[in-house]
């Protein structure tokens, strides 16, 4: 079931929380929608779910126009931030709840229910809790619970508000590998919110950045990552360094003040940054800070001749090599950098 | 099942032994003097006379007219403010909408006015020389001075007890369940009967219990509306007075002992459903229980 978002814009009291939004979602993707809070990323999961309603604009599930539909007649599946399950109800009841608010003529029998909800609850690997209420259980059970429910009346279409957003670190990637799992199980398109760029690398198909109510970039993890097409979308997806300068005529970057032709900025990524006790002839002068141990990689903070504080990533081994203390001289040389004008174009060659 | 939170006394928070015992000691006398004597002096006077002239007074037709019209206003007048209230608390707990500030400070104003001017309100609206006066004789309506006037002072009177109980409750729960509800299929009617209410009932049971309490209780608002007819407008609260009145004190001190009995079934249930709303409270708040 594909999903086609088309000119779609959101308003609350003056504040344009979505700004013509048009998106291709593919039947059977794995999709995040990833900004920083406030960028309408969840107000989008929920007018696609019906729980809101557009001011301008259509969506459609495959190929069908639902824009009007109310969410009782989406067949959409949702799993809500703090998955509100039904506190007063059973974890079978909550699975249930769905096939039993059918109406009459489609409900299936108690007998067809309880098979259905034992299946779910292998399916999310909660076999042997269903007596049990939901204050009983565990955060990471509460989401697979709200899953399963969620499930339960066969929805076309998945969607999931944060879905990892009130979990600790370890469950949390626990969970996200299974999330990933569970699609891959399931093929059932979905949509997942998430402010979290590592988790949406890391689980979804294709991640679509959102900033101010606006659609930045959509495109696989490796695209993005790779040929970000703003500085913001740039930034989002990792630690950033960024160096100040011009363009010559040939479109090259320089950060001294020969040849000036446009001001531009040069995004690195930390690991892209090359550090040495030697000059060159592009290097540029640094001071570091701090040498700090993380595990199987060394950050390095340095100050550079323009007073801005950059941050570089070693491997264990490169550090012991250059064996930095604090207060060193030393020099930066960027591996690989993306150079972005000062209205944000990227700058084809660098 | 869930235990309640242990409280730990901190002894940073603990007064000396001699101005805990003060302040309890203060309670007590207060307590006993206003609220424990009087309770007891009711019913010894109700049966200073013995306990024949104790039921004689409850059963005389004029006492018995009187009790039926306290449970008949109390059997209008409740189920209706439940549904008014509930109504009134999911409008103000569920919505936004200009005027909601409003809508809740006039929900407050039965609490607010004496219950006098409650009664007069009804009064000069409906009375003979009342705005719809007129319009009501000729129509051969009777609401003042009859016992459809009562039942709309109490009405208005014990209209705040189930709204406020509810709007705080429905508030702290937002709407997540019910959007659950939806998304899954189910019909508005549906999310209401299967998740709203499961989740407020004991809060509307209180609120439920504490009008049912004021609306047999009520004296003031019916007293200007009723006209005192005896054994045809006469509430048990207005036939106590009555009867004090005709120095008739065995009888008015046994009827008054009959409304004492149902404040203390009340307080007993009161303090049975609080426990539940508390333990429901916890439910709804996994972080506090433990």
């Amino acid at each position: 079931m594909s999903i086609e978002i088309q000119n779609v814009s959101k308003t609350f009291n003056k504040f344009n929380a979505l700004n013509n939004i048009n998106l291709h979602i593919p039947t059977g993707e794995l999709v995040a929608l990833l900004g920083p809070s406030g960028c309408g990323k969840t107000t989008l999961l929920r007018i696609i779910a019906g729980l809101e309603f557009a001011d301008k604009g259509s969506i459609f599930f495959y190929g069908e126009d639902t824009t009007a539909r109310s969410v009782r007649d989406r067949q959409v599946g949702f799993v809500f931030q703090h998955y509100a399950l039904f506190r007063h109800m059973t974890v079978f009841e909550n699975v249930a709840f769905g096939l039993r608010m059918k109406p009459r003529a489609q409900r299936p029998s108690d007998k067809q229910i309880q098979s259905k909800v034992d299946d779910l609850l292998n399916l999310v690997q909660m076999q042997g809790l269903a007596d049990r209420f939901p204050r009983q259980l565990s955060g990471g059970q509460r989401q697979r619970i709200a899953l399963a429910r969620a499930l339960a009346v066969e929805p076309k279409v998945l969607l999931l508000d944060e879905p990892f957003g009130a979990l600790d670190t370890k469950v949390r990637k626990e969970l996200r590998r299974w999330l990933r799992h569970l699609h891959d199980t399931v093929h059932i398109t979905s949509v997942f919110v998430t402010h979290d760029q590592e988790e949406a690398m890391e689980v979804s198909d294709r991640v679509v950045v959102m900033n101010k109510g606006q659609v930045e970039q959509v495109g696989t993890p490796d695209e993005l990552y790779e040929h970000a097409v703003n500085p913001f979308v740039y930034q989002f997806l990792g630690n950033v360094n960024v160096f100040k300068g011009h363009l010559d005529q040939d479109s090259h970057f320089h950060t001294n003040d020969d040849n000036r032709v446009a001001s531009a900025s040069a995004y690195v990524r930390p690991h892209d940054l090359e550090i040495s006790r030697i000059a060159d002839g592009e290097s540029i002068a640094a001071t570091v800070l701090s040498v700090l141990s993380l595990g199987a990689t060394v950050r390095v903070e340095l100050l550079d001749v323009q007073d801005i504080t950059l941050e570089a990533e070693l491997s264990k081994e490169l550090s012991r090599t250059l064996d930095l203390k604090k207060g060193d001289q030393v020099f930066v040389k960027p591996k690989q950098m993306r150079v972005f004008t000062a209205s944000g174009a990227v700058v084809a060659a660098a | 099942m869930h235990t309640l939170s242990v409280q730990t006394q901190s002894t940073a928070i603990t007064e000396p032994r001699w101005v805990r015992y003060t302040l309890i000691s203060i309670t007590l006398i207060f307590l006993s003097l206003f609220l424990l004597i009087p309770l007891i002096s009711v019913f010894t006077e109700g049966l200073r006379g013995g306990i024949n002239k104790y039921f004689a007074a409850m059963v005389e037709p004029d006492a018995i007219a009187a009790i039926q019209l306290t449970l008949i206003t109390a059997a209008i007048a409740v189920p209706l403010n439940l549904v008014f209230g509930v109504a009134a608390a999911w409008a103000i707990a569920k919505f936004e909408f200009t005027g909601k500030s409003l809508l809740i400070t006039l929900i407050d104003l039965p609490f607010a006015v004496s219950p006098v001017i409650s009664g007069l309100i009804f009064v000069l609206l409906f009375g003979l020389q009342g705005v719809f006066g007129e319009w009501l004789a000729a129509s051969d309506i009777k609401l003042i001075f009859a016992v459809p006037g009562i039942v709309l002072a109490t009405i208005f009177v014990t209209f705040p007890f189930v709204a406020r109980e509810l709007i705080p409750l429905l508030q702290s729960q937002g709407n997540d369940e019910e959007e659950a509800a939806l998304v899954l299929g189910a019909t508005g009617w549906q999310t209401f009967w299967h998740v709203t209410l499961p989740n407020i009932k004991w809060g509307l049971l209180y609120g439920v219990i504490l009008c049912n309490a004021r609306a047999m209780g009520e004296f003031g608002a019916v007293s200007v509306v009723s006209g005192h007819i005896r054994g045809l407008t006469n509430t048990m609260p207005l036939h106590v007075e009555i009867l004090y009145n005709e120095y008739n004190f065995i009888a008015a001190f046994a009827v008054a002992s009959l409304l004492a009995i149902l404040a203390l079934i009340t307080l007993a249930l009161k303090t049975f459903v609080e426990w539940r709303v508390q333990t429901q409270v916890l439910i709804n708040d996994p972080d506090v229980a433990s």
